[in-house]
């Protein structure tokens, strides 16, 4: 302070003009200074500062639950399950979470491609906060990429063209079935990774040969006492895990009855499993014997004569085969015998060893000698979707197999992809990528830049799921006879457009057979010729009287659903006189170890460009952001290797290198890879990140033509390097680390 | 240096001058709080009485009021939905007329650009006010924003503080000791 102005001067100074500010400025409302701009139109149902629901369905898995999203201000911000969908009851799973943030994702495609073979789709290495980050922009307007549809479906002979498409939306198949059906084209091929990791092929041919019946079984495990699982996963991507969930905490809750017991045998201890009160670690491919020698113990201990079907298997011989002690063989077969609530489910890397149809009929050989067809906590058939009149099975891995061959051949002209990605979902082994360069013509209607989309010549992409209509059947999980509904809950952000609709005018462009195979306006107008043969139907959870009307309800509810009980019983009097082979899997390669890949249950097939399922750590290890191989502690010290040391695995299709993460819960003689990462486009949460298992997998099959994935054996070696694996575990004093004892 | 200049101010020319500038700070503040009070400017200077006088009922544009806690400015949609089969209007559109009101709402249905009203009855951030409670109690909108058929653009009737809501709310409470109570809480109103 000067002598001229004294601290006092300066604080009176200051006093003066804050008081003087205050009263200038203090008076009068500042919104003066806010601005409200309305809507330009607004739902008559919107108002403001309250959000507005919409019921529409998850297309995340072929799975089919209800979801109700919220919206406010035209933007979708929250999903969860709806509460009225018999199939999920209001909850989700971490992908139907996330699929709000595949709305979001930065490289969506934005409008039609015309596209360059193998150029990129958007640049990862540009400023994401510059707008101009060359994300897969649009070069080409709608009416000339309708055009080319148009022109493709009339240039080309029928039985030149095909459609591969994803496990949803289903109702996108039936469009395509009925244009096929009236047109001579190919039948649409449906193919998704998890369909080929749950084997559902194996599942319903095991449940043909053994009922002589079609369908898809469905286990009733809310209902049951003793569950053993071979290797079904139910808890987390296994068919319906939303739905299997539910019904794991119906077994475990013994209000009305005893707390139930959960049994899984598998070589590895999936999260599932770590649910299990015990978890049998049997070798790979003496599941069918363990399941067998379980069925005649059990029977031996019932006091009744050993049924034919497991009159084969030598109880003694599978122990030791199976690594499992007779003793703990007798424990579970007494406790399966002894129950009367006993369920056996087959599924998961059990059914994909080369003898996989064996497992799946020996398993459910058990279920016959439980009594539990058609009963509470039994097999059933799941209830068929309204309007269907038969199961549908997606491809098999040998059909697609047959399909890349024909695509090989040069018999397909022109190939459309939706929902489905195989450039990345097929193991490498197939070559689909080899396949498409002998396909003149690929038009891939993704939403996202994904590596099948790289393939193509043109990209049309179709709304996200969250922006369209239409309907997913619910193929198992429920007792009812479900169809779930789906609806834009906001306006689409881009200019892409339905996929149904560009076939739907292409169809009207190409002329000659094609308007009258597709006779409608839009894709609304489509949907709603198929949902109105529904309003005839009895016991619905609604009704109305006119078409607008139930598409109304049909919208609001989020679908439509029988309230009675639609499943079928299997007929199981011939089950036990089958005659099963006890024999081992046989595995391909020479390497020392088992392979086990599995579906992440995090990411699952697609989810791999969500940053929050990316963030979730994996429910076993913990393992975020990357692809691990999971090797047992014991081994790992017999070979010197430590966490986070690189490995090279090969197999007789492929090599891969991974870090390693010592996981005590698996067999010291086998290893396991999680599948779901490993992408080389997608986006920039997805790509270079991790390794995809299905590179070592080869072209083995099972009986009923699904991958024998988990029928390999490899090699393991060290490479010498180091790569750190996020995770959120600390793993200081986990079996000695970080205490010197490592 | 400030003791010298408030020895000049208790001279004769100082006292003037301080007059005159307390007369000019007065007349200054004066004028800022009468702009505060008067409404603000808006992008289309809506005439309430005219649609009130047609017979139009508040909550056919601000149906929010009835169903929540805010009532909502119409959505541009709204206006058109009339004034596209209004002969005014469609005679707007001729080049070289004038129309100071209707010409703004066609320019931004024609451009699709959004109309940015400014906001008359505000409360402060920490009033959660719910339109829909006063709805469901049988308030009039005329009670607090004002007889429309009166007004041309939106202005506040009276200023909204506290004394002002709860002046009506212990009115409205009369000798029912409970709802008193529940009206006059802190915490129905600031949670």
């Amino acid at each position: 302070m000067s002598k001229q102005f004294s601290r006092r001067d300066f604080l009176t100074l200051a006093g003066v003009g804050a008081a003087t500010t205050a009263i200038l400025t203090g008076c009068g409302p500042a919104s003066r200074l806010v601005r409200r701009e309305p809507y330009l139109q607004m739902p008559e149902y919107t108002y403001n500062g309250l959000s507005t629901y919409y019921a529409t369905t998850c297309r995340e898995c072929a799975a089919g639950c209800g979801l109700v999203v919220r919206t406010s201000q035209g933007r979708a911000i929250k999903t969860e399950g709806n509460a009225n969908n018999p199939l999920n009851l209001g909850k989700t799973c971490a992908r139907g979470q996330a699929t709000l943030q595949g709305l979001y994702n930065p490289n969506r495609v934005r409008g039609p491609i015309k596209h360059k073979r193998g150029d990129r789709l958007y640049d990862t290495a540009a400023d994401p906060f510059n707008d101009d980050f060359a994300d897969a922009q649009p070069n080409m307007d709608w009416d000339a990429a309708m055009q080319i549809v148009a022109d493709a479906l009339k240039n080309n002979k029928p039985e030149e063209i095909a459609f591969l498409m994803g496990m949803a939306p289903d109702h996108l198949f039936d469009l395509v079935a009925d244009l096929a059906n009236a047109t001579g084209i190919n039948a649409p091929v449906r193919f998704g990774a998890l369909s080929m990791f749950e084997s559902r092929a194996t599942l319903s041919k095991a449940a043909r040969n053994l009922f002589g019946q079609t369908g898809l079984p469905l286990f009733d495990v809310g209902g049951a006492q003793v569950v053993f699982s071979f290797g079904a996963n139910f808890l987390e991507t296994w068919l319906s895990p939303v739905s299997y969930t539910r019904g794991f905490s119906g077994l475990r809750e013994g209000t009305t009855k005893l707390r139930g017991t959960f049994v899984q045998f598998e070589a590895r201890m999936s999260s599932t499993a770590g649910k299990a009160d015990e978890w049998v670690a049997l070798r790979p491919g003496t599941e069918a014997m363990v399941a067998l020698a379980i069925g005649r113990l059990a029977a031996e201990s019932l006091g009744i004569t050993t049924p034919k079907v497991f009159a084969d298997v030598d109880p003694v011989d599978a122990a030791s085969k199976s690594g499992i002690r007779l003793e703990t063989l007798e424990h579970l077969a007494q406790m399966f015998a002894n129950s009367n609530g006993a369920l056996a489910i087959p599924g998961g890397a059990a059914l994909g060893q080369s003898n996989g149809l064996t497992v799946a009929e020996a398993v459910l050989a058990l279920n016959a000698l439980a009594g539990n067809f058609g009963k509470p906590g039994g097999v059933f058939f799941s209830a068929l979707a309204p309007n269907q009149t038969a199961y549908q099975q997606p491809a098999s891995a040998q059909e697609m197999a047959d399909f890349v061959q024909k695509m090989m051949d040069g018999k397909i002209k022109v190939l459309f992809v939706h929902g489905v990605n195989p450039s990345f979902e097929l193991p490498a082994s197939l070559n689909f990528t080899g396949a498409a360069k002998s396909v003149p013509q690929i038009i891939s209607f993704a939403t996202f830049p994904d590596e099948t989309a790289m393939e193509a010549d043109y990209i049309f992409p179709d709304h996200h799921g969250l922006e369209s209509w239409g309907y997913q059947r619910v193929a198992t999980g429920t007792k009812e006879s479900v169809l779930s509904g789906a609806q834009p809950v906001v306006t689409p952000y881009y200019d892409t457009r339905a996929t149904a609709d560009v076939l739907i005018a292409a169809a009207q462009l190409a002329g000659g057979k094609f308007p009258s195979a597709l006779p409608f306006k839009d894709e609304v107008e489509f949907l709603q010729s198929k949902i109105a043969p529904l309003m005839s139907e009895t016991n619905g959870f609604f009704e109305a009287a006119d078409i607008n009307t139930f598409a109304a309800f049909f919208q609001q509810y989020g679908g439509w659903w029988k309230t009675i009980d639609g499943r079928n019983v299997p007929n199981g009097a011939d089950a036990l006189n089958r005659s099963i082979s006890a024999a081992e899997s046989k595995f391909a390669g020479d390497g020392k170890f088992f392979f086990v890949p599995f579906v992440s249950p995090t990411l699952a097939e697609a989810g791999a460009n969500k940053p929050w399922l990316q963030e979730l750590p994996d429910p076993t290890t913990t393992v975020m952001w990357n692809t691990w191989v999971e090797i047992n502690p014991a081994t790992a010290d017999e070979m010197g290797l430590a966490d986070d040391d690189v490995v090279r695995i090969t197999s007789d299709a492929g090599v891969l290198e991974l870090p390693v993460y010592r996981y005590p819960a698996i067999r010291p003689d086998t290893i396991a890879i999680p599948f779901g990462q490993g992408h080389t486009a997608y986006g920039r949460y997805a790509e270079k990140r991790g390794a995809n298992p299905t590179d070592l997998i080869g072209q083995n099959y099972n009986e009923a033509g699904d991958l024998a994935f988990a029928g390999m054996k490899v090699k393991v070696e060290k490479t010498g390097n180091k790569k750190p694996l996020s995770r959120l575990e600390s793993i200081m004093g986990v079996y000695g680390v970080g205490l010197g004892k490592e | 240096m400030i003791k010298r200049i408030f020895d000049w101010l208790k001279q004769p020319l100082g006292l003037i001058a301080v007059g005159i500038a307390f007369l000019a700070l007065f007349s200054f503040a004066a004028y800022g709080i009468s702009l505060t009070q008067t409404s603000p400017a808006q992008p289309i200077q809506f005439p309430h009485k005219t649609h009130v006088g047609l017979g139009i009922q508040c909550l056919y544009c601000h149906p929010g009021a009835a169903k929540g806690p805010s009532a909502g400015i119409p959505a541009q949609a709204k206006c058109w939905a009339c004034h596209n089969q209004i002969q005014k209007t469609l005679d707007s559109q001729q080049p070289d007329t004038q129309f100071p009101l209707l010409k703004p709402l066609v320019a931004s249905v024609k451009n699709q650009t959004g109309l940015q009203w400014v906001p008359v009855a505000q409360v402060p951030d920490f009033v959660q006010f719910n339109h829909r409670a006063h709805i469901a109690a049988g308030q009039n909108c005329e009670n607090c924003h004002g007889d429309m058929s009166k007004q041309t653009v939106a202005e506040n009737p009276q200023i909204f503080n506290m004394g002002f809501c709860l002046k009506c709310h212990q009115k409205v409470a009369g000798e029912n000791h409970d709802l008193l109570v529940k009206l006059t809480d802190c915490a129905t109103c600031h949670y």
